[in-house]
């Protein structure tokens, strides 16, 4: 089986996606579909009014940010076969909310509450799904429930002012572009160079690509799926907080599209919904080519449901395309 | 449920099969208990009325959960009931402006269209179900708002509405009779149709299934259809009551079926499940926040109670729940694979 090829391929090399390039049709059928894409971005970028413009890049990396620093902590979850988290979004505004309440008792204290609360959520929900082997959507479902109650309970639907704290750096812009953009690109990088390069990373992928074998093989698999989400929920916690320092008052409304925005970007990127194939880098694309097209969309005046029913489509396809692709590459 | 077809098809974890078999069943009765019980201690009266009101939403959502559990059976996912459920309404409605029929008919007609083209990504090119349908979900979510102009819909056919709203029996409607109906239908295919086996034979074991000749594609295609088509029937029949469609009706009713689909013993795990576990579980469920109603509780109670079951039922069906307490007997077992959570797998991708 090819299972088994790709697997030692990757104990072997340190760098799985990369070595794969240029042996497997199916990732060269990707980069085909990719130029594609790009060429029609580039068409667009050609024939739309304002979209070659140093101020719309800017909104393009802006828009991309939140959705994308939550997709590279999502991806791991998804390398390592355990899908996504459908209730992404509810503790994107759980840890808006915690994070703009606890400001109160100082700046520091409630970055690093925070980013504890985020990190807790998802590692108990992966710590339920890694050792008994629960299915993730239906505990994240649940999940998101509970967060809801939780907060309906604590503060009936109202909106969380900031207490008096300074919070205007979190959207202050630096260099021109808000601290979001190189807080997305230094997640990216940490969380790709991790994926590829520690022991747990591969350990991950391994997981992902076949999880009979990875047992069967000693891997710590419920350590392993803990892991990934505990690097999933500080990545949302990271971005809750960039959130509330943007939007100013939160409340769960914030939650808006982001569960799906992120399966979106992670999917569009080209990771593999069963895990095992994909990367962080694939995700940042994926995220990236999403934003692009829904501004290129919007500035052609495209309505909201417009930009969401291309959003939709992209997936599909992308999905379809990159299947039909590795699937070849497997028969042949 | 019938004990010698459900064994059939998987006998992995016998402990939490068992747990399985008879979980609807008992929650439905101590929810019942629940029902009649609670409000007495805040001096309130379950009315007849309520448990008409638990139809009401059992009819809409139950179908839901109906569509997402036969998914869940055949060891797929749908997330594109979601879409249905929005898009359909808005169809129904935008044209039953002209004629009420041609509405329903072309609603109908385009959950068809959209299951049989998720079932035929699904079955012929071997996709894993998630993707596509959260693909579909998404798209016609953009659609609906798209045709909606991001604003609710009234339907000026409101006595549509009053006919299918107005009580039958006391407790039922002629909405919630088509809904029973519905699942009267999919039980009996189920139950005495060689569909109903395929069903649970390729959600049990795939490969087993092709290759003892169950024409695998065709029962997919006709499950998501299925799917897609009740969920879609719950919707419009919704919007008619409501004589409104939403442009963008949310994530409950999905939320709702999977928790109707997961109390009613369905389990991700593939080729279990019944239907009448479907209706009990979303019985139960819609009695639940009726009572939740009935007691004038804020909706969180109702989002933490529901959540509470739903990660407390998954756990107790979990499959690696058994096999946990195995190995704590004979290690060895539980260590070596015998553990495996095929949930997270499609089985056909490696061919």
């Amino acid at each position: 089986m090819t299972d088994i090829n790709t697997i030692t391929g990757n104990a072997a090399s340190p760098s799985p996606a990369r070595r794969g390039a240029l042996q497997n049709p199916a990732t060269v059928a990707m980069y085909a579909f990719m130029a594609v894409v790009a060429v029609l971005v580039l068409v667009g970028a050609f024939t739309t009014q304002g979209f070659l413009t140093t101020g719309n890049f800017r909104s393009i990396l802006t828009a991309t940010a939140f959705v994308g620093i939550m997709a590279v902590g999502s991806t791991v979850i998804m390398l390592g076969g355990s899908l996504f988290s459908v209730s992404l979004g509810m503790t994107t505004a759980v840890t808006s909310i915690l994070f703009m309440y606890t400001l109160r008792f100082g700046l520091v204290p409630a970055v690093v509450v925070t980013l504890l609360a985020g990190t807790l959520i998802f590692t108990i929900q992966g710590a339920v799904i890694g050792s008994i082997g629960a299915n993730p959507i239906i505990v994240t479902i649940g999940a998101g429930a509970i967060q809801e109650g939780i907060i309906g309970w604590l503060s009936p639907g109202d909106i969380v002012p900031p207490a008096g704290a300074n919070i205007d750096f979190l959207a202050q812009p630096i260099l021109g572009l808000p601290p979001s953009v190189y807080v997305f690109l230094a997640v990216a990088i940490v969380a790709d160079l991790c994926m590829r390069h520690t022991r747990s990373g591969l350990e991950i992928y391994m997981l992902g690509e076949n999880q009979p074998a990875a047992r069967a093989a000693g891997l710590p698999v419920a350590k392993l799926t803990t892991a990934a989400f505990a690097v999933a929920g500080l990545c949302v916690a990271i971005a809750g907080i960039l959130i509330a320092g943007f939007a100013r008052n939160v409340n769960l409304q914030v939650q808006g599209t982001y569960t799906f925005d992120v399966i979106a970007a992670i999917l569009v990127g080209g990771t593999a919904v069963t895990g095992g194939r994909g990367s962080v880098g694939r995700t940042v694309i994926g995220a990236l080519i999403i934003a692009t097209i829904t501004d290129m969309l919007l500035l052609q005046g495209a309505s909201t449901g417009m930009q969401i029913l291309v959003k939709g489509l992209i997936v599909i396809v992308v999905v379809v395309l990159l299947h039909l692709a590795r699937h070849e590459g497997r028969m042949s | 449920m019938s004990v010698h077809e459900a064994s059939a098809a998987k006998r992995r974890t016998p402990v939490s099969r068992r747990v399985q078999m008879v979980m609807p069943s008992v929650l439905l009765a101590a929810m019942l208990v629940t029902f009649l019980v609670l409000p007495q201690f805040s001096n309130r009266e379950p009315s007849i009325f309520n448990v008409y009101n638990a139809f009401q939403l059992w009819a809409a959502y139950g179908l839901v959960a109906l569509g997402v559990g036969l998914t869940m059976i055949a060891r797929e996912f749908d997330f594109g009931v979601l879409g249905v459920f929005a898009f359909c309404p808005m169809i129904a409605v935008k044209l039953g402006e002209y004629d009420t029929l041609l509405g329903f008919v072309v609603a109908i007609a385009v959950a068809a269209a959209v299951g049989f083209l998720q079932g035929f990504l699904v079955a012929r090119l071997r996709l894993h179900s998630m993707p596509v349908t959260l693909g579909f979900y998404i798209a016609l979510l953009g659609a609906t708002i798209t045709i909606s102009n991001s604003q609710s819909v009234s339907f000026s056919n409101l006595d549509l509405g009053f006919a299918l709203d107005a009580d039958m029996f006391e407790i039922l409607s002629w909405r919630s009779i088509i809904a029973i109906a519905v699942f009267a239908l999919v039980f009996l295919v189920m139950r005495y149709t060689p569909l109903g086996r395929d069903i649970r034979a390729i959600g049990g074991d795939r490969r087993a299934s092709r290759m003892v000749g169950v024409e695998v594609d065709r029962v997919l295609i006709i499950v998501f259809m299925t799917s897609a088509v009740c969920s879609a029937l719950g919707g419009v029949l919704l919007a008619y009551s409501f004589a409104t469609a939403l442009s963008d009706p949310g994530l409950t009713p999905l939320k709702f079926a999977v928790t109707a689909a997961i109390l009613g013993g369905v389990s991700l795990v593939g080729g279990i499940g019944s239907v009448v576990g479907i209706a009990i579980g979303a019985l139960t469920l819609s009695l639940l926040q009726e009572l939740f109603s009935i007691l004038a509780a804020p909706t969180y109670v109702s989002s933490l109670v529901t959540g509470a079951l739903l990660v407390l039922a998954t756990i107790v069906a979990a499959p690696g729940l058994a096999a946990r307490y195995k190995s704590f007997r004979s290690p060895r077992a539980g260590s070596t694979g015998a553990v495996a959570a095929p949930s997270r797998r499609l089985p056909d991708t490696s061919q």
